[in-house]
């Protein structure tokens, strides 16, 4: 079919398959696959858990498609408005300003120009270029803007395979 | 290596959008191999294949209610595997990072395999094997689209035209991207052979 | 006679009274002591602790840093000083500019500078830390303010999750928190022992870079303006027995590299590379993470009944043969590489 077909390099790659995961590799994969969900829908934030059960109860009414995202928006919007009120109904966090006396090193005043209020109690990794918060940014609006990816790895970034020096 | 029969996709998809998990891991267990292949002959690692593999299918099962089988499933499927593999890549970039699967026995019945060692000498099946060492190497120096269209054709078996529906490109541009990179393949092979020093 | 029994019984009674008050007390001065000396170390190192924001492709990023010298020079993981740039640091409220100076994803590590005198953390010696050895960390977790962890040092790992780390690593008894990223471990005198750069599966445990890895980078970065991995070329497996505790045998001598020239043969079994000892293959991870490209390594060997020193000069590692990245004194903020020699070819 092609005139590479019969080169050495496409029969050297071919051969690449034989390259194979351990025994036992596919049969596990599923397992992990499985365990891998439950860990994460344990990690979601309880908003999300209630909209994805409450989207899966609407298709699976089996309800025609015209009246079902209807149906199920407005689920959804009754979610979240109980959900708002209940979260707007709690206390006000903590606020990060430090009485500190200046240090040494830093010309720096005792207190703090930000004020920081602690995001939603499970902290939602985001992705997406979104310009840094500005210090002055109201309590009232953090819902509104992407809160950082705060860092720390499962693994670590790079590792060796074999034992060269 | 054989397309998969996509009319069962179709009754599988259609049930795990109806809410059918257990229609989702059959998808799962069928498609796993292939995309293992696709994915392990693109990263060289093991540990990041595996990795990558469960975050493709954690983010097809996520997305699968929008699927609205505008192409196949296997089409799809494969589009996220590879799109997800190449910003791994992109991100890992020079990491230390071959981790070799070992080759299985069967590829003692493999007619190529065969042929490549006929005279059963054990010179010959050590050149073999340096061939393929070299090989490996010369994989990892191409660019990462570079060695993702020569993993979809050359080891996955799949053609021009699929290739250009998961990588969004004209058969045009699979063909020349295959052309300049066996080219690249063939050059690093052949320098191997004019100084052949480990 | 009963009274004499009674006597003795309320006497004893009495001091066992006074004895187990006496216990009582020690032990809550013992954990006195240790709140108190925590608490020291805490006050003492968390103004050269700061937290870090920086901005990559998937957004705004945050971790934490410390500062190791006077003039501003702070480490971090490299996950987040590695691939980022629009760098502040901040503490006490306060924002700074900062800059990427190095980075080295071999080590998981990268520094950063800002421009101003800082307060700086005593370097320690982790080669001095046993299991159980207590250690404090302080880092900035999510959104919060500069926290300390108290914890111990639960192990010495050389891999994690089938993975063989570049180098020996710290595990560490104390949940790191995300944010967490490049806090420093201190041991209970205030001094710097390693660098907080991931957790472990259960969350409660981390690992932390010995401080060692990343003063061998800084070094390399003071001598020569970037990180040096040095490279010997020999390959080391398990030997069949044991000789002069070591089970690291050489088995193969790559050609054309260091080794080749030196005199080492296959079949020597490798005991000592510079002030690294080994006693098996995995040593050798930590052999060669602390070679230097350009420097002469005294190499110790027994072929036969014989022990033999060579002095190698390691040549580049070939994983870096392609240039490391330092500052662009256009971009002020990023590390690019100078040149690239060995670059993928760009899709056509």
């Amino acid at each position: 079919m092609d005139e590479f077909e019969d080169q050495e390099i496409a029969k050297l790659l071919r051969l690449k398959r034989y390259e194979q995961p351990p025994p036992g590799y596919f049969e596990n994969f599923l397992h992990e696959f499985h365990r891998r969900q439950r860990d994460e829908l344990l990690r979601q934030p309880v908003w999300r858990i209630c909209l994805d059960r409450a989207h899966d109860f609407i298709f699976r009414l089996n309800l025609p498609t015209l009246t079902s995202y209807p149906v199920a928006a407005a689920a959804v919007l009754i979610c979240a408005a109980v959900i708002s009120l209940q979260i707007y109904q709690t206390p006000e966090p903590a606020r990060f300003t430090r009485d500190r006396p200046a240090l040494g090193g830093f010309s720096a005043a005792g207190s703090a120009d930000a004020e920081w209020t602690l995001a939603s109690p499970v902290a939602t990794r985001v992705f997406g270029t979104q310009p840094l918060r500005k210090s002055n940014e109201s309590a009232y609006t953090h819902r509104a803007a992407t809160p950082p990816r705060y860092v720390l790895d499962s693994v670590p970034v790079s590792y060796e395979t074999t034992f060269k020096f | 290596m054989d397309q998969p029969r996509t009319d069962e996709d179709q009754e599988l998809v259609a049930r795990t959008q109806a809410g059918d998990a257990s229609a989702f891991d059959q998808l799962v267990v069928k498609y796993t191999p292939r995309l293992y292949g696709l994915i392990y002959n693109m990263t060289s690692n093991h540990e990041d294949t595996n990795d990558l593999l469960q975050d493709v299918f954690a983010k097809a099962y996520k997305a699968i209610r929008g699927f609205r089988g505008k192409s196949s499933f296997y089409t799809w499927l494969h589009s996220i595997g590879v799109n997800m593999t190449l910003n791994f890549l992109k991100k890992r970039g020079r990491r230390f990072q071959l981790s070799l699967d070992d080759v299985d026995a069967s590829i003692q019945n493999d007619k190529e395999f065969l042929e490549a060692t006929a005279t059963s000498s054990p010179v010959r099946e050590a050149d073999l094997s340096e061939l393929q060492r070299r090989l490996n190497e010369a994989m990892m120096k191409l660019s990462d689209e570079h060695r993702a269209v020569v993993t979809m054709f050359h080891i996955q078996g799949m053609p021009h035209a699929e290739i250009s529906k998961i990588l969004s490109v004209s058969e045009g541009t699979v063909r020349s991207r295959l052309f300049y990179a066996n080219r690249q393949l063939q050059n690093y092979l052949d320098e191997f052979r004019k100084n052949p020093v480990a | 006679m009963r009274a004499k029994l009674a006597g003795v019984f309320w006497v004893a009674v009495t001091l066992s009274f006074f004895a187990g008050a006496g216990l009582l007390r020690a032990q809550e001065q013992s954990a006195t002591t240790i709140s108190r000396e925590v608490k020291d170390v805490f006050e003492r190192a968390a103004k050269a602790v700061v937290k870090i924001h920086a901005i990559d492709p998937h957004g705004e990023l945050c971790g934490t840093g410390f500062f190791v010298d006077p003039t501003g020079t702070l480490y971090t993981a490299y996950s987040v000083g590695g691939e980022a740039e629009n760098f502040t640091i901040e503490v006490k409220g306060r924002k700074y500019a900062a800059r990427q100076v190095l980075t080295d994803i071999r080590s998981g590590l990268a520094m950063l500078k800002v421009d101003l005198a800082t307060p700086a953390l005593p370097i320690g010696k982790s080669e001095e830390l046993e299991v159980a050895t207590p250690v404090v960390t302080i880092g900035y977790p999510l959104d919060l303010p500069e926290t300390p962890n108290f914890g111990m040092i639960a192990g010495f790992d050389r891999k994690y999750l089938g993975r063989y780390f570049s180098t020996t690593h710290l595990r560490v008894n104390l949940p790191a928190q995300r944010g967490e990223a490049g806090a420093p471990l201190l041991n209970l005198k205030g001094e710097v022992v390693g660098i907080v750069v991931s957790s472990l599966e259960n969350s409660s445990s981390c690992y932390a870079v010995p401080i060692e890895a990343a003063e061998k980078i800084r070094s390399d970065f003071v001598r020569f303006g970037e990180v040096r991995h040095g490279w010997i070329g020999a390959n080391v497996s398990e030997a069949a027995a044991p000789v002069e505790g070591s089970r690291a045998e050489i088995t193969e001598i790559l050609d054309p590299t260091p080794a080749a020239d030196s005199g080492i043969k296959p079949g020597d079994i490798l005991l000592q590379v510079g002030k690294v000892k080994v006693h098996e293959p995995e040593d050798v991870l930590d052999a060669s993470f602390f070679l230097t490209a350009g420097d002469v390594v005294p190499i110790t060997v027994m072929r036969g009944n014989e022990k033999l020193t060579l002095n190698v000069q390691a040549d580049f590692h070939p994983a870096s043969k392609q240039p490391p990245l330092i500052a662009s004194p256009l971009s002020p903020n990023r590390a690019i590489p100078l040149n690239l020699q060995s670059a993928p070819e760009r899709t056509p």
